[in-house]
């Protein structure tokens, strides 16, 4: 009998184990910031979302910025057809906007003040983180004309190629100085979305 | 009277019996591609005997690959199904002659399209699948951003190749020195490269990212995102043959148009309640173009919901999801930095 016991509650022990492991992964792709968690810098990005030179045919001039929000590739446009592209992380469905902004202002490290509308979607974020190494504004910021959103680091490498944010733009720490560095206040922005059927 | 009339009877039995034999003759041997594929019921495709990539069989016999899943877009536009495309491995040197005496329906085999080919195998490329060249791999260490900086590079090439010609146009153009280092076999190329007897390697691009993969370590080496020459490549269809032309052409530039307007093989379902025009068209909901074709009107579905668009082949089979990571450079849309660009569909 206790041994009848005991199975069934080792039984229910590991049931709920996996129920609750299969829960956190079904979870795991809308993860979004953790802030607080250190950036580990040393992380390794699928080829696909690192920082490389590639042809890129295009009208606009050289040091223009396209965002390419489908394909998770900000491009930074080059002179004789080519531009350096950067692998990107972006708004949640719903939180996908286009257009053409420009940049308003750049800091470095950041202080993080979500704004209203993010703090009553998730109000367990802070109201204020000032900029450093645990901040989910990672190491640059680049501010988009005169909306909420930014062109920013992380603190999660890991989510580069996904769409998390609320319809900022992240990059790697290392990859946003290095853009950051390239682009004075001014630059032209492209923000370009999937076509709506 | 009665002989007379007997006469004629035997005379218009022997014409209706002529006219059969001449109809089933007719149909037997009718040269038209579309009609014969239709009866026998698959599309022959000669492709590549093992690309990675673009078509290549596992060991079940299983092909895939970028040229492979064209052809089966093609089946899928005919028959609502892409397993009804049959592959029929060509070597290089035979491919044309092989399309010419009809032993396939459509060459899908990593073929650039040139004149000279068109013209001397009585052939018709209808629309280029993918922009390649020759270009540069080297190691990222060196650090360079163009071709034009290869100036005094050891460069290996495969002797007898038109990149080795390429090469020696290029650098002859630029006024550009360099030393030619030649090897009858592409692997002793590759081995030269990878020992350091040689600063680049140069080849066609796809061919390069392929390279890649067998070197001690693929990471350390990049290739440049310029071409110094023009090699697109296309599927080839026999010339006459304007029904079956017009099917292959416009599968192609519909998975193309597809992409461009975001419809994909998952969406298919919310696209075909699209009311957006341009939607409508390439989904079948408005106008008749698939039965314009000798089709039904929902073969962009039929392409889209089995194959996917132009872009869910290339990521699939060569892009970013593929072991090859060849980024979409010339071949992305004309609107996105590449030059890939269809008619529209209207």
């Amino acid at each position: 009998m206790t041994d009848y016991r005991r199975l069934t509650g080792a039984f229910i022990a590991a049931l709920s184990l996996v129920l609750t492991t299969s829960y956190a992964s079904a979870q795991q792709p809308d993860r979004g910031d953790e802030p607080g968690l250190i950036a580990d810098d040393a992380y390794q990005l699928d080829p696909e979302w690192q920082k490389q030179v590639v042809y890129f045919r295009t009208t606009e001039a050289p040091g223009t910025i396209i965002v390419s929000t489908a394909e998770r590739h900000l491009y930074l446009v080059q002179p004789g057809g080519r531009a350096i592209r950067y692998g990107i992380g972006v708004g949640r469905d719903g939180f996908q906007w286009q257009g053409l902004v420009t940049i308003t202002n750049k800091k470095e490290w950041p202080d993080w003040t979500p704004p209203a509308e993010m703090i009553q979607r998730q109000p367990y974020l802070p109201r204020f983180m000032a900029g450093g190494p645990g901040n989910p504004l990672g190491a640059r910021a680049m501010y988009l004309g005169t909306t909420v959103y930014r062109i920013h680091g992380t603190n999660r490498p890991d989510t580069i190629g996904t769409k998390v944010s609320s319809g900022c733009f992240r990059l790697v720490n290392n990859d946003v100085a290095d853009l950051y560095d390239r682009v004075p206040v001014g630059t032209k922005v492209v923000i370009r979305q999937k076509p709506e059927l | 009277m009665m002989r007379t009339f007997r006469g004629g009877l035997l005379i218009g039995l022997a014409v209706a019996v002529l006219v059969g034999v001449l109809a089933v003759i007719y149909e037997f041997y009718d040269t038209r591609t579309l009609k014969r594929t239709v009866r026998r019921g698959e599309v022959l495709c000669g492709v590549n005997k093992g690309l990675p990539g673009f078509s290549i069989p596992d060991d079940k016999g299983n092909w895939t690959g970028f040229d492979v899943d064209f052809c089966r877009a093609v089946a899928a536009a005919i028959f609502n199904d892409p397993s009804k495309a049959k592959f029929v491995p060509l070597d290089a040197s035979e491919r044309f002659k092989e399309l010419q005496s009809r032993k396939v329906d459509i060459l899908s085999r990593n073929s650039t399209w040139s004149m000279a080919r068109e013209l001397d195998y009585d052939l018709y490329f209808p629309a280029v699948a993918y922009y390649d060249g020759a270009g540069f791999m080297l190691p990222r260490a060196r650090n360079k951003e163009t071709s034009l900086d290869l100036t005094g590079s050891k460069v290996c090439v495969q002797a007898g190749t038109t990149t080795a010609l390429n090469v020696s146009d290029y650098f002859r153009a630029n006024n550009m020195k360099y030393e030619e280092v030649k090897f009858d076999k592409l692997d002793d190329v590759v081995k030269a490269y990878d020992t350091g007897k040689c600063d680049t390697l140069s080849a066609d691009v796809s061919q390069l990212y392929a390279l890649r993969l067998n070197l001690s370590k693929p990471g350390d080496n990049m290739i440049l995102p310029d071409m110094i020459s023009k090699e697109p490549l296309a599927p080839v269809v026999r010339q006459r043959d304007d029904d079956w032309m017009m099917i292959v052409k416009w599968t192609l530039y519909a998975m193309i148009n597809a992409e461009e307007l975001g419809v994909s093989s998952e969406n298919i379902d919310e696209a075909l309640k699209s009311k957006k025009p341009e939607v409508m068209r390439l989904v079948g909901t408005e106008g008749n173009y698939g039965e314009q074709l000798g089709l039904t009107k929902d073969w962009v579905v039929r392409i889209i919901r089995t194959v996917g668009n132009y872009g869910e082949m290339y990521e699939r089979n060569i892009g970013e999801k593929s072991k090859l990571k060849i980024p979409r450079g010339m071949n992305q849309l004309w609107n996105a930095g590449g030059v890939q660009y269809a008619p529209p569909m209207r």
